[in-house]
């Protein structure tokens, strides 16, 4: 259970950094006179409650819901797809709940970053990717740890997603622990549970403080 | 940034993928808020507009009595909160004790407690001390949190203040409290009202703290949308949601609109991006 708690949340982390990561970028970098308001937009739906933002998910894949509806019209295929209820349907619930926490911190990150750095590694001959490699990557390490942390914790201990979108096969350690507190009544497990993700969460936590707090004493130094 | 962009770094897919991820990112909101207004049940064609499911949430009383309840619970954490936030802002940045450093540490850790972890401890702290479950316990547990999102928003404002502002009024025969009405306290207005607003969307949607924290009734609109959703696809769901929805725009707009109605551009947005990246 924790062994799937925690895949589900690396997965969720390493897919908003493939989406959030290019996102980011292109604001950041050619957002021009536009930038604070595309960033907004960005912020503006994580201010939806959790479980509508869920639910829209639930019903667009439902069997009998919209891209269903829309598969068998074009007759992609006879019968519909079956979303819900699988791992994908979680991590995308997780990716779709989290994907804000992931971009904020690495815009941030690019737009301290000075784009002459760029231009530097374009006139040194680097290639893109040698220089989104070897120049723009570094810079924004940082930030893309912070995105890491941000959105890895809270979808370890995410029961919502795993509840809506999925089913008993797909549970996570949140599941777990509610289940403990408000069916089974079995809170002295459920305490113990709590108390093992938290400590599993305070490694990672105490690991990403160092980090960043090596990174700041390099930068002033 | 003021240099002119350059094609160099700019591969032809990003305007197409920034594009599709917006798309991604508000076509379920926006269907949700769609579907809202369809006059049948139907969940795949929009067969015409109508206000029925509406009419549906307004009607039914224990829904209603649920939005009332949410409204209380987010206005009494936004005032209690705010206040609290806002000393402690003032503690953590003016007082230097060597208790600071650690007093920091400490007030962050709610923001990144995972929230059912801070759930569970609430609800049994509840128990423990006998304290029936009802809307004072998640008026309770909701303040708990909040309070460290008002602090870090304030505590930035307020680092950023003059102290010599504070020095010259002071020499000017004002008194402590004078001073304090008159020059910090206007001087932080904006970061205290953006905090509060934030408080209020953050208390008004929550759902995990409130679920493991609520009584049998009135229990929030969260609450009541997680029930829901278990039993199956209604559109009245998709109605709560849009109102829910409009509920946090008006918040954010005011968030954004009100410190510029004051007069100060840099706080607003700003203040509410900077506390998502902190």
């Amino acid at each position: 259970m924790l062994a799937r708690s925690v895949g589900f949340a690396l997965a969720t982390a390493g897919l908003c950094l493939v989406i959030g990561y290019p996102v980011a970028y292109y604001i950041a970098r050619f957002g021009g006179r536009y930038k604070h308001a595309l960033i907004a937009l960005v912020v503006v739906p994580f201010f939806v409650n959790y479980l509508v933002r869920t639910y829209a998910w639930v019903a667009l894949l439902a069997d009998e819901g919209l891209v269903n509806g829309v598969v068998t019209d074009i007759g992609v295929r006879d019968e519909g797809i079956r979303f819900l209820n699988t791992s994908w349907a979680v991590i995308g619930g997780l990716v779709y709940g989290y994907l804000a926490f992931m971009i904020l911190p690495i815009y941030a990150a690019l737009d301290r970053m000075d784009p002459a750095l760029i231009e530097a590694g374009k006139d040194l001959y680097g290639t893109r990717w040698n220089t989104f490699r070897h120049v723009t990557m570094p810079a924004t390490f940082q930030g893309v740890l912070a995105g890491a942390v941000l959105v890895f914790l809270p979808a370890v201990g995410d029961f919502v997603s795993a509840q809506l979108l999925g089913g008993p096969g797909t549970y996570m350690i949140g599941n777990l622990i509610q289940q403990q507190f408000l069916a089974a009544e079995n809170w002295p497990f459920g305490a113990a549970l709590t108390a093992v993700l938290m400590s599993f969460l305070a490694i990672w936590m105490v690991l990403y403080l160092r980090s960043a707090a090596r990174a700041a004493r390099e930068t002033t130094a | 940034m003021s240099s002119p962009p350059k094609d160099f770094d700019r591969p032809r897919f990003l305007p197409a993928f920034t594009a599709l991820f917006f798309v991604f990112l508000f076509a379920p909101i926006a269907l949700v808020a769609l579907f809202s207004f369809n006059s049948t049940r139907s969940l795949q064609n929009f067969q015409g507009f109508s206000l029925q499911w509406y009419e549906r949430f307004f009607d039914n009383e224990s829904l209603r009595e649920s939005l009332i309840a949410s409204i209380e619970i987010a206005f009494v954490t936004m005032v209690v909160s705010t206040v609290l936030g806002t000393m402690l802002a003032f503690g953590l940045v003016r007082a230097r004790t060597r208790w600071a450093g650690s007093a920091n540490v400490l007030m962050l850790i709610p923001l990144v407690t995972p929230e059912i972890v801070a759930a569970v401890s609430a609800l049994i702290l509840f128990t423990q001390i006998g304290w029936r479950l009802s809307l004072e316990t998640i008026m309770i547990a909701h303040i708990t949190f909040s309070i460290s999102y008002v602090t870090v928003v304030v505590r930035a404002r307020l680092a950023a203040v003059n102290p010599e502002v504070e020095q010259a009024a002071l020499d000017l025969g004002a008194t402590r409290w004078g001073t304090l009405r008159l020059v910090t306290i206007p001087e932080l207005w904006p970061a205290i009202l953006a905090a509060g607003l934030l408080v209020f969307a953050l208390s008004f949607d929550d759902f995990v703290i409130s679920f493991f924290t609520t009584g049998e009734s009135p229990q929030p609109l969260p609450v009541r949308i997680y029930s829901a959703i278990r039993f199956g696809v209604t559109p009245t769901i998709n109605a709560i949601g849009t109102l829910m929805l409009a509920v946090s725009a008006v918040l954010i707009g005011l968030a954004i609109a009100l410190p510029r109605l004051l007069g100060r551009r840099e706080s607003g947005l700003g203040v509410l991006v900077g506390r998502e990246a902190a």
